[in-house]
């Protein structure tokens, strides 16, 4: 990196390569299909997968399907895990006759010691026993090997678990030992009440150079990609109750977004970046969420290292390899299941080796019907999930020697936390911008 | 087995009375056809019963077989109910039968050569019916 004699310092460069194809629904076409498609094709992936794990893990146990099996016989099955969960809303429950104590306000997290676990493949299903699966850990839609024993009443009592793990990974690219950073933020909520203009501006300028000395300036210079992950705008919803909009309200409604473009205008003029939908954005509903229209952001648009990009979303760097989602994947598993704090979330889908286990049964998801694009085929070096509450992270390692950096990206018009990560040995640091005088 | 031949109910009733079933329902096409054919085709999986069909139904009617059903749909319908390559509905049977190669099923060939032909159904048999 030169320094001219003006003191004007150059951006460092990296080599972006999108991997989002699978993502994309634009070649999907809906022919009435129900979503036992995309659970056939989920099984069979995985359990092609497992079955070649399986001479790694018992060799000498023989293999068998569910209905194939026989009483006090051990084997292994292969199947997709469905949780019964009592404190899980159902639709049918506004309609029974009876109508049992169940609170209507819906508890944040549905876990209730009763859960019962099924293990579920084309041939039939059976219940699950024994003190080996804990169900709180668990949640519908992973598909897990089970070495066990079908008991005389015809429940399955398992005996060990074997999960995908952590699929294989390239290794970490040494190039030049140079420094490049990639700046996280996710949470902008632009348009919001409690989101602070001024601490956006100031990531803004930070990003840009436009902050500091010359020292400061040196290190934003070596910020390579900005990601945002999601919910970077909040529309006034209140204003869409039904009614026709007077033009006063129409121009009210596009308010945030055009503040967003304004704002992403000027980092786009500097630095690429990737914009992620997110639950409260402009975008579809579903998983794959699609990329924000380029209408949306005309002023940003026109530069060609701004990308719109899908939710979840995932890309190359410099040949390090990233994987991420605006948040939807992690929170859903935070209300069906129990952990020590949402790392642990992050870690298990990564060990599931799928994204999002709970879609399409909690989660909105497209019906796919040849393939399931939330298989994670290759392991990322960074696996990040947007609009957490607070700012984690974590380097995990796998069985074959794979490293991933975990990153949960707080919710930055909450808490002003911004997240940086080093390509060159996947450091991680938090970027706090503080608008508050004296407190 | 289902019987095939007309039975001389008692009486003339049923002789007075003409009845010519069409048969707009899957099932029962089902069974009659697999009375008539001896032998399944070797991946087939069906479930489908065998019960009888009423002989008071076909007594003075003719077995309706125009509905697009010969041997080659058969072969197209065992491979739509057969359970290994998933779920039939929502899909073409070309689109399944790709689907089923892709994953490494080895789906039967001459499945795949009736697809391509064009001439047959190319939606699974529960196509606009369900």
């Amino acid at each position: 990196m030169e320094v001219d004699s003006e003191n004007n310092l150059q951006r460092k460069q990296s080599f972006y390569q999108s991997t989002d194809e699978s993502f994309e629904i634009q070649k999907e076409m809906y022919r009435g299909q129900q979503y036992s498609q995309i659970y056939f094709a989920r099984l069979h992936l995985m359990r092609t997968l497992l079955y070649s794990l399986l001479p790694h893990w018992k060799p000498h146990v023989p293999v068998c399907t569910v209905l194939g099996l026989e009483e006090s016989k051990e084997c292994i099955i292969v199947g997709t895990l469905y949780k019964h969960m009592k404190l899980k809303p159902s639709i049918l429950d506004e309609y029974s006759k009876e109508r049992s104590s169940t609170p209507l306000v819906k508890p944040h997290n549905f876990v209730h010691a009763d859960d019962q676990l099924v293990l579920e493949d084309e041939s039939g299903r059976v219940k699950l026993r024994g003190a080996m699966l804990i169900s709180s850990v668990y949640v519908t839609g992973i598909v897990v090997a089970l070495h066990a024993k079908e008991t005389v009443g015809g429940d399955f009592m398992v005996e060990d678990v074997l999960e995908a793990g952590l699929p294989h990974q390239e290794e970490l690219p040494r190039n030049s030992g140079e420094d490049k950073y990639v700046v996280f933020v996710s949470g902008l909520s632009v348009g919001s009440s409690s989101s602070d203009p001024l601490q956006f501006q100031l990531l803004v300028d930070h990003i840009t150079g436009h902050l500091g000395d010359e020292k400061e300036q040196s290190v934003a210079a070596q910020i390579v990609q900005v990601v945002i992950a999601g919910n970077s705008v909040e529309v006034p919803r209140g204003l869409l109750n039904g009614q026709n909009l007077a033009s006063k309200d129409q121009s009210r409604l596009s308010e945030p977004i055009k503040e967003l473009d304004i704002l992403l205008a000027q980092i786009a003029a500097s630095v690429p970046v990737d914009i992620m939908p997110g639950p409260k954005d402009p975008a579809n509903f579903s998983l794959p969420q699609q990329p924000l229209h380029r209408c949306l952001f005309p002023g940003s648009a026109a530069y060609n290292i701004f990308r719109s990009c899908t939710n979840p979303h995932s890309f190359e760097l410099d040949d390090v390899r990233f994987l991420g989602t605006s948040g939807q994947n992690i929170d859903d598993l935070e209300k069906y299941s129990e952990a020590n704090d949402k790392l642990e979330f992050l870690e298990r889908t990564l060990r599931w080796r799928h994204l999002a286990p709970t879609a399409p049964n909690t989660l909105g998801c497209y019906p796919f019907t040849d393939k399931d694009p939330f298989f994670i085929e290759i392991c990322p070096h960074v696996y990040f999930v947007g609009n957490q509450d607070k700012y984690e992270t974590r380097l995990i390692k796998g069985s074959e020697g794979q490293l991933v950096r975990l990153i949960c990206i707080p919710r930055f018009g909450e808490t002003g936390v911004a997240v940086v990560l080093n390509t060159r040995n996947l450091e991680c640091h938090a970027l706090s911008f503080g608008t508050q005088f004296g407190t | 087995m289902a019987s095939s031949s007309t039975a001389a109910g008692g009486g003339n009733m049923k002789g007075y009375f003409r009845q010519r079933k069409k048969t707009g329902g899957i099932t029962k096409s089902n069974s009659n056809s697999k009375s008539k054919k001896s032998s399944s085709p070797d991946h087939s999986a069906t479930l489908a019963s065998d019960i009888a069909k009423p002989s008071s139904l076909i007594s003075h009617a003719s077995l309706d077989l125009q509905d697009d059903y010969d041997g080659n749909e058969e072969v197209l319908r065992q491979f739509d109910m057969n359970m290994a390559y998933g779920p039939c509905l929502g899909m073409s049977r070309l689109d399944r039968w790709d689907r089923a190669n892709a994953l490494g099923l080895n789906p039967p060939k001459d499945v795949e050569r009736l697809l391509r032909v064009g001439k047959l159904h190319s939606e699974c048999l529960w196509d606009g019916r369900v």
